[in-house]
């Protein structure tokens, strides 16, 4: 016998599921999610999808217009560059190089904030004092004036980019982590918490952790749209991916000398990163909004 | 008041240390000689090691070594440029005013345009202005600034041929050097051509400002509409409409006022950002500032004009984030209270 | 709702369109012109350089020699020697100085007295004697006297009166006025150098540079442009232009904007691509001139496996040097097959070009027993004369060998970093090339392929073979031009067998100018003489 609900019960959605319909109300922010899904299988499946090799010149096809030109063919849809590279693979390589390295870097930098800035968080005090200066001093460094300093070290090169935009990143990521503990730490139910008996590991991960997470996810969206930009700023500026590389803001830099008889070399990455990007801002601003009804 | 002011100090000061400590840790680790990396010297004279051991104390602890790097660069020592053989700070103070005078245009085209247009977003009632001014800012906040400036100089550039894409000036006009920004020294040079290249000086920053503008500008449109938004909902401003005072009184003389402060803040947290945006800029439209002149200096791998431009620039970083954050709190009366409540 | 916005942004508006509307037409441009120049002169003292960009920044301009080259007579005419005297046994030069001739008036010095003898001997004793104290100040030694065994060629220079020099030889040699009149072979200040000397600052003299050429240097800003005014006491003909300022512009893309947004009036080295552009603007003129040069792939051939005669064929034999024409150069340049270019008296028509065979590549390379093998391409950051675009060039070697299964890593830095570098002779393989200096063919060989030239860093390929070696020095004996080129072409073949350089193609030399830009006059040799240059003023403003 089905039971029957004598009271009319208000079906409370879990917090994730709330999160969800509050994000997927906003068109802009669903928009762009399926952006990023799009470009995650790009960046995962690119190489399958390609015509050709990112590095395959042909000598009978250079500077190529794009297809929908009157000159331009369909084999190379979007066109060539001044070696008879196909634009089109060079793009799909290219995801995965400034997309799939920016996830890379943000994944490290956000799991080496974490801790720190967990650990520093829940310091007082002296310790946590010395940390926020040196974090202080780390964010007054640009990301591209900490790049510039790790290449005049290692030269430049797409790994070490890495490390230059990973150096940037992380104390970001560790000033954020390490502020919201700290103002979480202050409020009320963490002192009923502690009068309960609670250890700081408990008071950390069941109290403090669950109030923290909207800001990792947030600070999460940020770092990899600044990512993506850092990286291909320094491969525009030849810091970064050298140059055959695929690296999209590197094909701008190549595109660069073209720039007046084959724009296309420098719109259609260019278009890319935007893309790209803007895409990760629609869904860390939709994130945002979404979580803002549950924050207050 | 006071204690505050000089806990803000002793942050300067802090910070600046560590900075000092990371750069003074790359110097050792750039791959060249240490002496060269500190001094520029590429082919010394025994006279001039011997100087640059007691200069550096290179014989001493690292603690002292640390101590006299500090006093050597500090004191403004910062050893001759390996590429030109000129002293470094000679060649800074010759690029550091070209860098000031775009920042200063970029950022009041910024707020110029930036606080109406968040203002006027945030008292907008239509659904589809909101939706328009979101949509713009957000791309504009998205834009790869180096696309942007290739595309600008492309259009108005090369295409309409309306401005000019690169340096300060039209190279044919000889400006005494007097303040080192351009917009001032063409005005008050003596020539009989001052007028026009006045004229041609401003032409050649529009491209720029503009390119380097969009950025802080959707930062700060959003802020504005944000806090707009936010006052405009305030006891206080109810009051003021109760009181018949008119949309734009009210605007001007209750809202804006409070909605500026977290606009203030934002900048504060922009600078990072926005360095390094305007160092893009200064290479796309060969702007002869200080961004430019650090990313020669790191193709040409010259670690002294490297090391000297990252110090220079973060202390300026530095300096002004802890500047507006003092101006912040002089500004904000509510700030002052919860100062420092612990940590 | 009123808002206050819509006012500010009307005075924005009209602010910024009355800038543009005045703007356009800027009324007074002070008269002169701007040279989009490639890159930072190395040195002002082209003594001290084999670069082109040097030269054009320096030689052409700021100083003068005492004979010059007229390429339209073939012919050595004079220049600070007004005239000269060779003794019988050809061993002694003897040279008549132009009277009344003003050195350049700085900040930093101000000439007492005019050009005479002392200058002469001041400046050819700098390279010549080591003890002397300008010599070691240069670094980067006396590269082009270096290469050619100047210092040992000479036995003494010496001053006969004020107005008369005596240079003594060691041997008879064919190519030396070529040499003096070539763009390295200036004349500096003795009394500049003294006063320095007494100040302890003798290395001023190569950076702000005294001459008695028809511009003087008045300001140079590193990486972005370096100021000349008229020298108004010049001893030839004055020119026009009362300024001239060269904008360093490394960024072929960038100088061909500058050129079309009229911020320059002339520009360096356009890439081959970007010729298609000039042709959709009425006001620009692209002008070709012949030009003696060739651009090479250079083996560093004391570096293995690049000592391996083998593994340099094989390598050779790799590279589609058609493709490589059509890429970079499209139609302004012709495949180099040996070294001489053709306008060149002694080029050897019937020498055949190297074969394009990836497979008898592989083979060779099989035979030499390498296995994955990889190596690095050093290729030059600026375009040259002689190779528009060697990055590009390197991308072409790359996937050409990539198909015999070589790796290949391209390396390229700053233009005088890479200098620098290319000095400490760290690399496998270089892409660079050679502009004549003079019009003697020898200007090919010793140069760039003789053992003494290792040492002065213009033998890329540091190689050194014997036999090579006594054929160009006969030949440099020589008198008598088809005997001469007989050897030459001799040479050329132990070149091709040994293949320490694949020699890629011989280019024209392209400029970019507006129209209001008269004829340029640029040498096969040198680069640009701005003083020649006429402009007609109406339109000097855009």
């Amino acid at each position: 016998m089905p039971r029957i609900s004598i009271y009319q019960e208000d079906h409370i959605p879990s917090p994730s599921r709330r999160l969800w319909e509050a994000f997927s109300a906003n068109p802009f922010a669903l928009a762009g999610f399926w952006a990023v899904i799009f470009l995650l299988i790009i960046a995962l499946f690119g190489p399958l999808i390609a015509p050709y090799s990112p590095e395959m010149q042909d000598p009978k096809a250079m500077l190529l217009p794009p297809s929908w030109d009157p000159a331009g063919t369909v084999e190379h849809f979007l066109g060539t560059d001044d070696l008879g590279r196909d634009i089109f693979s060079r793009l799909l390589y290219g995801a995965q190089l400034t997309f799939g390295m920016a996830l890379l870097i943000v994944a490290t930098a956000l799991g080496l904030g974490f801790v720190i800035g967990a650990l520093s968080g829940m310091t007082r005090g002296l310790k946590s004092s010395v940390l926020s200066h040196l974090l202080d001093a780390l964010l007054s460094i640009p990301s591209l004036l900490m790049a510039i300093l790790v290449v005049a070290v290692t030269g430049p090169g797409l790994e070490n980019i890495f490390w230059a935009v990973g150096l940037a990143l992380t104390p970001q990521f560790v000033r954020a982590i390490h502020q919201a503990i700290h103002e979480e730490l202050q409020k009320e139910y963490v002192t009923a918490a502690r009068l309960d008996g609670a250890n700081s590991l408990q008071i950390f991960w069941y109290v403090i952790m669950p109030n923290v997470w909207d800001t990792v996810i947030i600070q999460t969206t940020l770092a990899i749209s600044a990512a993506i930009l850092d990286i291909a700023a320094l491969g525009f500026l030849g810091l970064g991916a050298q140059a055959p590389s695929p690296e999209w803001g590197a094909m701008v830099s190549q595109g660069v000398d073209n720039l007046l008889i084959a724009p296309w070399l420098v719109t259609l990455p260019g278009l890319a990163i935007l893309f790209t990007v803007l895409a990760i801002n629609l869904v860390g601003d939709g994130l945002r909004s979404a979580l803002t009804p549950i924050r207050n | 008041m006071a204690k505050y002011l000089l806990r803000r100090l002793n942050l300067f000061l802090a910070t600046s240390a560590v900075l000092m400590l990371v750069l003074f840790l790359a110097t050792r680790m750039f791959p060249v000689d240490l002496g060269v990396a500190l001094t520029g010297v590429e082919q010394p004279t025994q006279e001039q090691q011997q100087q640059t051991i007691k200069a550096y104390a290179l014989d001493g602890s690292g603690f002292s070594q640390y101590v006299a790097f500090l006093q050597q660069r500090l004191g403004g020592n910062m050893g001759i440029s390996m590429t030109s053989q000129q002293s470094v700070a000679g060649e800074l103070v010759d690029v550091l005013p070209a860098s000031f005078e775009l920042i200063i245009v970029t950022s009041l085209m910024a707020l110029a345009l930036g606080i109406p247009i968040g203002v006027l977003a945030a008292l907008s009632n239509s659904k589809a202005t909101q939706n328009v001014i979101m949509a713009l800012t957000l791309t504009g906040y998205s834009i790869p600034v180096f696309w942007l400036g290739l595309s600008l100089s492309l259009w108005f550039g090369v295409k309409l041929g309306w401005l000019p894409i690169s340096g300060q000036l039209n190279l044919l006009y000889e400006i005494p050097r007097v303040t080192g920004f351009v917009l001032i020294d063409t005005l008050i040079a003596d020539t009989p051509y001052s007028m026009s290249a006045f004229k041609d000086a401003v032409l050649h920053i529009i491209l720029p400002a503009t390119t380097l503008a969009v950025f802080p500008f959707t930062v700060v449109v959003r802020i504005t509409r944000a806090a707009m938004a936010n006052v405009m909902t305030q006891t206080y401003v109810r009051a003021a409409e109760a009181r018949g005072l008119s949309t734009a009184m009210i605007v001007l003389r209750h809202a804006l006022p409070n909605a500026l402060i977290p606009v203030l803040k934002s900048m504060g947290l922009m600078l990072g950002a926005f360095t390094s945006y305007a160092i893009v800029v200064e290479v796309i439209f060969s702007w002869p500032g200080v961004g430019a002149w650090l990313v020669q200096g790191i193709y040409q791998r010259d670690y002294t004009v490297i090391q000297s431009g990252i110090m220079v620039v973060a202390l300026l970083i530095i300096f002004m984030s802890i500047l507006i954050d003092v101006l912040h709190t002089a500004t904000n009366p509510l700030s002052r209270k919860e100062l420092y409540a612990t940590n | 709702m009123r808002l206050p916005t819509p006012r500010w942004r009307h005075a924005i508006t009209a602010l910024c369109l009355t800038a543009l509307a005045t703007g356009c037409t800027p009324e007074q441009v002070p008269a002169g012109l701007v040279y989009c120049s490639e890159g930072n002169p190395e040195s002002f003292n082209p003594q001290l350089s084999t670069s082109g960009t040097t030269l054009d920044a320096t030689s052409n301009q700021i100083y003068s020699r005492l004979v010059d080259y007229a390429a339209d007579k073939g012919a050595i005419v004079p220049a600070l020697a007004t005239n000269w005297h060779i003794s019988e046994d050809g061993l002694v030069y003897n040279f008549t100085l132009r009277q009344g001739v003003q050195f350049h008036n700085s900040e930093r010095f101000t000439p007492s007295r005019t050009f005479n003898a002392d200058d002469v001997i001041f400046s050819f004793q700098r390279i010549v004697d080591d003890k002397h104290p300008f010599h070691a100040i240069s670094k980067t030694g006396y590269p082009f006297f270096d290469s050619i065994g100047f210092a040992s060629q000479i036995t003494s220079i010496d001053k006969i009166s004020d107005y008369e020099v005596a240079f003594t030889l060691h041997d008879p040699d064919a190519s030396f006025l070529s040499n003096l009149s070539s763009a390295f072979a200036v004349v500096l200040s003795k009394e500049y150098g003294d006063q320095l000397l007494l100040a302890g600052r003798p290395e001023l003299i190569d950076q702000y540079p005294i001459g008695t050429g028809p511009f003087s240097m008045t300001e140079y800003v590193k990486n972005d442009h370096i100021r000349y005014h008229r020298h108004p006491e010049f001893w030839g003909k004055s020119p026009q232009l009362e300024m001239l300022v060269f904008d360093i512009t490394p960024k072929s893309g960038t100088r061909l904007v500058k050129l079309i947004t009229g911020d320059c009036s002339v520009s360096a080295l356009p890439k081959a691509g970007e010729l298609p552009v000039i042709e959709l603007h009425e006001t620009l003129q692209v002008q070709s001139d012949p030009a003696m040069n060739v651009a090479y792939w250079s083996f560093n051939t004391q570096k293995p496996p690049f000592d391996n005669v083998d593994v340099r064929q094989a390598l050779a034999m790799a590279i589609d040097k058609q493709n490589i024409l059509r890429a970079v150069y499209r139609d302004t340049g012709v495949e180099a097959r040996g070294i001489l270019p053709p306008s060149s008296w002694a080029y050897n028509d019937s020498l055949k070009a190297q074969e394009y065979d990836p497979k008898q590549a592989m083979k060779l390379l099989e035979q030499a027993g390498i296995k994955n093998l990889e190596l690095d391409i050093w290729a030059m950051p600026v375009g040259r004369s002689y190779n528009p675009n060697s990055l590009k060039t390197a991308e072409l070697i790359q996937s050409d060998l990539a198909n015999i299964g070589v790796k290949v890593n391209i390396v390229s830095y700053g233009w005088s970093v890479f200098t620098q570098k290319l000095n400490q002779s760290d690399y496998d393989t270089v892409l660079i090339g050679w502009n004549a200096d003079n019009s003697d063919p020898d200007n090919f060989f010793t140069p760039l392929l003789s053992c003494g030239s290792i040492a002065s860093g213009t033998n890329r390929s540091r190689w050194c073979n014997t036999e090579f070696e006594e054929i160009i020095s006969q030949a440099r004996q020589n008198t008598s031009k088809l005997e001469r080129a007989t050897l030459y072409q001799e040479a050329e073949g132990i070149m091709k067998s040994q293949m320490p350089l694949v020699s890629l193609a011989h280019a024209q030399k392209q400029t970019l100018k507006r129209d209001n830009v008269m004829q340029l006059p640029v040498s096969p040799f040198g680069g640009i003489a701005f003083a020649d240059l006429t402009i007609k003023i109406a339109e000097t403003a855009n």
